[in-house]
């Protein structure tokens, strides 16, 4: 099947190129002057459209196995999709933690009929616990290449130090949400004016410069690959960012929706915004904006972590850290666009995590296409998730994904 | 005015001067009433008040509960110690079970910050915040600022040491949005460990001596150490804190003015406070105590009021 996109209007790490006419081939997408061996069977108007190479999301949760009613496989295979992703970097924190050759194979044969690639993160410890490894060579005869503890940091120096050494055999890569526990310890939210004005217990920046500064350190003696999930603080990016000028191999990404939201916006204490690491300042975020624009920070994350009603209808202490971002991921790029420019956007998306994955390809095999006006509201009737837990739920957002490919897939939304 | 602005009580932040000033020209009323020899008044008869504490509390409850029956209400108690929290129960649903029993208002104590404020979103009775963890206790503030304006006339100009365990304190946190309101000048002292790192964002004054605070002041605040609210250790030992931040009457003596020494209780005698200093005339806290019936039949009038 051959389809002819007219006027397309493809985003790259540079610019939005003018509209021109490509033919998806079936594997491919190829500019339409190359493609005369294909007859066309559709054309679609893609004018009023932005599209992009498929997006790439490096860190999102399923509650599968354990916690199905979170969400299963089969409804993220579905989020996925109908967000733009055609591939994504899976946590290990499931029940029990994906450790063992049992539960990638599980995992790979439940996303076997995914529209999206799925590359699953593996435990480096046992348990996520920071303790003792993983077996991590065998696991990597099941093709697992990330390795990481997930929504848990590898606080312990010994081990991250080890786990780096071990990894290098064959080229491994590893995943660190990068804070330190105990100056984190029953912190809810960003310390700051903010907190001290509601008395709530807050989470330092010093908690995750001091890690990050440590880790760099480590990797510096150990050598090997070290990619910081989430950051979140200007002191952060200014470490990463002399890591990257001396040489160390080294990549970062944050939250999209750190630059959305903010510590300030607690004050209703909505558990929905109750996030790890948690939302910070404005200082942060200029700081992660320019860490963005200098490549300083690869990528750009949803930090997808669903959590059924019963873990943030309470108390906000006592509620899960974690928010939906997926389906939302586009709508809030269309908040950010004028500020960051699509073109910065989508490279973190795309070229960004191919580089940190190390699977950078020029070939346009895969598309995402979207509509940056298109209203709609994100509610029961169009979550694809089985977890609701989203600021923006019930809520009408701006910005919707038409269709995307994957190499032989071509779905519609 | 007449009114208040709000129709619950969650902190003071979110209350405005005016609001303030009704409550205290309401309490003025009020104590005048709990002075005569009949203090009961038919003001909220057929309005029933849930007092319910999910942490423990005797002065707050017991102050909360006369003040309503001072005001003919009907009163439920509720705390957790014997409820089904222990079981399991979520606080939606025990607040839900004790609202299908048509209750009006709900005075509640939780350890949680902002517990009251994720209740008044999903129930329709008036809420009054008796202390949600080290968040605010509104009512506890307006009956500080009440006590100090009835001892030195006003609260404008006034300066006010709050002294002691603020990290872990919800009557600091309130007491300086409510005195900051009120035209006063605030400082916190007490150990840099239990001061919250940005404190000084709020516009508070930050001393870590004890005696210049009590120089400095016209009011001395002492809070309670709280051991309770203390996950991990943020001074070395009680002995120390009492040699080095509690205040005794010498201290006292070597000022060259009388200040007004008050303290929102429990005391723990010989830690922050000596006693030769709690009984003496510099403590206006037996005041205090009295003074928070008025204030809270003041609130609960006015928010009854407000539906």
């Amino acid at each position: 099947m051959a389809v002819l996109l007219q006027a397309l209007r493809l985003i790259d790490s540079h610019r939005i190129n003018p509209p021109k006419n490509f033919v998806y081939t079936g594997h491919q997408i190829v500019d339409e002057n190359s493609s005369s061996d294909f007859p066309i069977e559709e054309t679609i108007d893609c004018s009023d459209f932005l599209a992009s190479k498929g997006w790439v999301d490096l860190r999102c949760m399923s509650g599968e196995p354990g916690e199905e009613y979170k969400e299963s496989m089969d409804s993220l295979g579905e989020v996925l999709q109908s967000s733009g992703f055609v591939k994504a970097v899976l946590m290990p924190n499931t029940h029990p933690a994906v450790q063992t050759r049992n539960e990638i194979q599980f995992l790979k044969s439940k996303a076997a009929n995914w529209f999206s690639d799925l590359i699953v993160e593996a435990a480096a410890t046992k348990d996520t616990k920071g303790e003792d490894f993983t077996d991590i060579l065998d696991l990597n005869q099941e093709g697992v290449f990330v390795f990481g503890d997930g929504l848990h940091p590898i606080s312990n120096p010994d081990r991250l130090m080890k786990i780096l050494q071990y990894l290098q055999k064959f080229d491994g890569i590893l995943f660190d949400q990068t804070y330190e526990p105990l100056l984190a310890l029953f912190g809810q939210m960003h310390e700051g004016l903010t907190s001290t004005r509601i008395g709530m217990k807050g989470i330092p920046n010093l908690a995750e410069d001091i890690a990050i500064h440590k880790n760099l350190e480590i990797l510096r003696y150990s050598g090997g690959r070290l990619h910081f999930q989430t950051i979140s603080t200007k002191g952060a990016v200014e470490e990463i960012r002399k890591a990257k000028k001396e040489g160390l191999n080294v990549t970062a990404d944050i939250s999209l929706y750190q630059l959305i939201f903010s510590d300030e916006d607690m004050l209703d204490f909505d558990t929905n915004l109750k996030v790890m690491p948690p939302f910070r300042g404005k200082e942060d975020r200029d700081a992660l904006i320019e860490g963005l624009k200098d490549g300083t920070i690869d990528a750009i994350v949803s930090n997808h972590q669903p959590q059924d009603i019963d873990a943030k209808h309470m108390e906000f202490d006592l509620s899960l850290f974690g928010m939906l971002g997926l389906q939302t991921f586009l709508p809030a790029m269309c908040k950010l666009a004028d500020e960051i420019t699509w073109p910065l956007l989508i490279s973190k998306i795309t070229s960004g995590p191919e580089v940190v994955l190390g699977q950078q390809s020029d070939k346009l095999d895969s598309l995402t296409l979207f509509d940056p006006e298109e209203k709609w509201v994100f509610d029961k009737k169009s979550n694809k998730s089985l977890s609701s837990n989203s600021p923006w739920y019930n809520t009408e957002l701006m910005g919707k994904v038409k269709f995307v490919i994957n190499k032989n897939k071509f779905v519609k939304i | 005015m007449s009114q208040l602005s709000t129709r619950h009580l969650l902190g003071i932040k979110d209350i405005s001067t005016e609001d303030i000033q009704l409550i205290f020209e309401t309490a003025d009323n009020f104590k005048e009433v709990l002075n005569r020899p009949i203090k009961k008044v038919p003001s909220l008869r057929d309005i029933t008040i849930a007092n319910i504490f999910f942490e423990n509390s005797t002065r707050t409850r017991l102050s909360f509960e006369l003040a309503e029956k001072r005001l003919s209400a009907d009163v439920i108690n509720f705390s957790s110690s014997n409820s089904s929290v222990k079981k399991g129960e979520t606080l939606i649903d025990t607040v839900n079970n004790i609202l299908s029993m048509k209750v009006d208002m709900v005075v509640m104590r939780h350890s949680s910050v902002g517990a009251p404020h994720f209740l008044s979103k999903h129930i329709k009775a008036n809420i009054v915040n008796a202390g949600d963890g080290t968040h605010e206790h509104p009512t506890q503030a307006l009956l500080d600022a009440f006590s100090i304006r009835e001892k030195l006339g006003d609260v404008a100009g006034k300066k006010v040491a709050i002294i002691g365990d603020i990290l872990h304190s919800r009557v600091a946190l309130s007491n300086i949005f409510c005195l900051q309101k009120l035209g006063a000048e605030v400082m916190v002292c007490g150990p840099i460990t239990l001061l919250p790192k940005h404190i000084g964002s709020l516009g508070v004054k930050i001393e870590h001596d004890v005696e210049k605070a009590l120089q400095w002041c016209d009011v001395a605040n002492v809070l309670r150490i709280q051991l309770e609210r203390q996950q991990i250790k943020y001074f070395p030992s009680l002995r120390e804190y009492s040699l080095y931040f509690g205040i005794n009457r010498k201290m006292l003596d070597r000022l060259d003015k009388e200040i007004v020494v008050m303290h929102p209780g429990p005391i723990n005698r010989g830690v922050e406070l000596n006693s030769d200093v709690a009984d003496s005339e510099h403590s206006i806290i037996l005041q205090q105590v009295e003074n928070g019936v008025a204030i809270r039949m003041a609130v609960l009038y006015l928010l009854a009021g407000a539906k």
